[in-house]
């Protein structure tokens, strides 16, 4: 079962959990079902391996991207463009925001107070177990109260994208089902969905799983992995 | 310790926490801030010290009073930022200290741009700072490498009492990798009660030591730098570290590439291998002391053509490689700078173009 999420979706999460890959995906997952998809970049912390480096196939899908102009692709400067709030107020079925990661990551969302509070916004917490800080249910909560008073938003679902990149082994996937499965149990979150790889997708036994599950293409790639 | 997923900045962090350094003073640039960030938090965990300085020069002055009072410790920066520290690091090998410099290399020169560069090869291998020194440095290609050396840099430093240098680039310290830390790179502290001024209380002894790098007798100073000279020489006899890749057969080529490119460089050989065309791969780990043998007899090999050293400069370690090539073989160079990294289909070509 694919996830089916409307509306305007904030992913975030703890630094490295694998955020803007899901983004990405999300964003080309809804756009494949029909939907019309915006997805702006607001990762003002990390200097590279952020969405906007999946511009042009996300266009090449039909999916809008919004992102400071080119000149200041590749600046680390805190870039917030003022058509990203235009694109609030002016949604499609399915809007995304890759937040940037930890706390620092979702300070940007504070600027964007004003369009924000007048929207219901869906704010989603990114969790790999495999990431040091967010190996268990305590972890996890500690990233989320972190996020939820920097942002000024709560949390209002979980995503679970375990993996250890080319490594990640369908027990990899379990384990971080069970982990938001637990941490779902500690807040009454609801778990949107999980990620995995197109490459293990087969090798899972879906009857496991009973949340949605978002096959994951790697957009943000090394540039030297090659199939 | 079963593997986690890091990015390769947290993983030097870790790496130094690992290998028994709680003193870490930097200054924050991108593209290897993430290291300060991560240190900010870990060190005070585990009862040690991270220290912001107010500018890289006192970051590297830093160094050298916690490597003259004995203590193992770290910093890292990027490109400007060693350029900075170069005073300090020409200072602490004159002065025969143990202390470890990370390099994630960025664009240049001047400011240049953030993204992954090797343009900092003659700045690590030739100099830097001033006078007759060297460091020795270790070049990882990847996140698990990075953590390895940076374990192997705190013993290797206080082997030599010298600097050692670890050189990544953006990319090393920007990507994820799944990562172990293996508990047998960590080295136990030498005795530095001969040479440090760790404090003659501890020591219990009445020797007075001084770390100083101000010779003003030119014998002394002569005398110096030729002890200086015998360490280079045993690091090139004892601490050579490379690897070959895909040279066992005849291959009709030889790539020498380290870091970064080396891994575009791995995956152009793989897909020239499908293609029924072999190269090979040199690639050195240390850049001092530089696999000299290594480079030269793997060129020489009966049905190699040629040899091209490819980098993400404009043409640093091609000067090394024609060196010990020795004009047996022809070198050539193929090289970008901007920040993209070089496509493997890009290497590819280049490599038919030249063996016809």
């Amino acid at each position: 079962m694919l996830p089916d999420i409307s509306g305007i979706i904030i992913i975030a999460g703890n630094y490295g959990s694998g955020k803007s890959e899901t983004a990405v995906n999300l964003a080309a997952v809804s756009r494949k079902s029909g939907k019309s998809v915006k997805i702006t970049d607001l990762d003002l912390v990390n200097p590279y391996f952020r969405s906007r480096e999946a511009k042009k196939p996300l266009e090449d899908l039909g999916v809008e991207v919004v992102l400071p102009g080119r000149k200041y692709m590749h600046a680390d400067l805190p870039i917030l463009t003022p058509a990203v709030a235009d694109m609030i107020k002016n949604p499609a079925d399915v809007t995304i925001l890759d937040a940037g990661g930890d706390a620092a990551g979702v300070t940007v969302l504070a600027a964007l107070e004003d369009v924000l509070e007048k929207s219901h916004v869906k704010l989603l917490q990114v969790i790999n177990p495999l990431r040091p800080n967010t190996c268990d249910v305590q972890g996890c909560l500690k990233i989320k109260a972190q996020i939820e008073a920097t942002a000024k938003l709560p949390v209002t679902g979980l995503i679970s994208n375990a993996n250890l990149l080319d490594e990640t082994t369908p027990q990899i996937i379990y384990d971080g089902y069970n982990l938001v499965t637990r941490v779902s149990e500690a807040t009454g979150l609801n778990i949107e969905f999980i990620t995995a790889s197109t490459r293990l997708l087969p090798q899972l036994a879906t009857e496991r799983i009973f949340c949605p599950i978002l096959p994951i293409d790697r957009f943000l790639a090394l540039p030297w992995t090659r199939n | 310790m079963a593997k986690v997923l890091m990015k390769g900045n947290e993983a030097i962090g870790e790496a130094a926490i690992r290998a028994g350094c709680l003193n870490y003073f930097a200054y924050p640039i991108t593209p290897q801030s993430e290291v300060a960030e991560y240190l900010s938090k870990r060190l005070p965990e585990v009862g040690g010290v991270f220290l912001q300085g107010e500018s890289e020069v006192a970051v590297g002055y830093m160094l050298f009073g916690a490597s003259g009072a004995g203590e193992r410790v770290m910093t890292t920066s990027s490109s400007p930022g060693i350029s900075l520290m170069s005073e300090a690091i020409s200072y602490i090998a004159g002065a025969e200290c143990p202390a470890v410099f990370v390099n994630i290399m960025r664009g240049g020169p001047g400011l240049g741009g953030i993204l992954p560069s090797q343009g900092d090869y003659f700045q690590a291998t030739k100099g830097g700072g001033h006078g007759d020194y060297h460091l020795l440095v270790l070049a990882p290609d990847g996140v698990q490498e990075a953590v390895e050396m940076t374990m192997q840099a705190f013993g290797l430093a206080e082997k030599y009492r010298n600097p050692v240098m670890v050189m990544g680039d953006g990319m090393i310290g920007q990507m994820m990798e799944p990562v172990e830390f293996p508990d047998d790179l960590k080295t136990e502290p030498t005795n530095k009660d001969d040479w440090a001024s760790n404090g003659m209380s501890t020591r219990k002894s009445k020797k007075k030591n001084l770390v100083k790098s101000l010779f003003l007798d030119p014998a002394e100073l002569n005398q110096h730098n030729l002890n200086l000279k015998a360490k280079y020489e045993q690091m090139k006899k004892e601490d050579v570290q490379y690897e070959l890749y895909n040279a066992d057969g005849d291959y009709q080529i030889l790539i020498a590439s380290y870091g970064t490119m080396s891994r575009v460089c791995r995956t152009a050989i793989d897909m020239l291998k499908a293609e029924g065309i072999e190269a090979a791969m040199f690639r050195p780990k240390t850049l001092f002391p530089f696999p000299e043998k290594q480079v030269h007899d793997a060129a020489l090999k009966e049905t190699c053509k040629c040899v091209i050293s490819i980098e993400m400069s404009m043409g640093q370690m091609v000067e090394d490689v024609q060196r010990c090539v020795m004009g047996k073989k022809p070198v050539e160079f193929y090289g970008e700078c901007g920040g993209e990294i070089p496509s493997p289909e890009k290497i590819m070509e280049i490599v038919k173009e030249l063996i016809g």
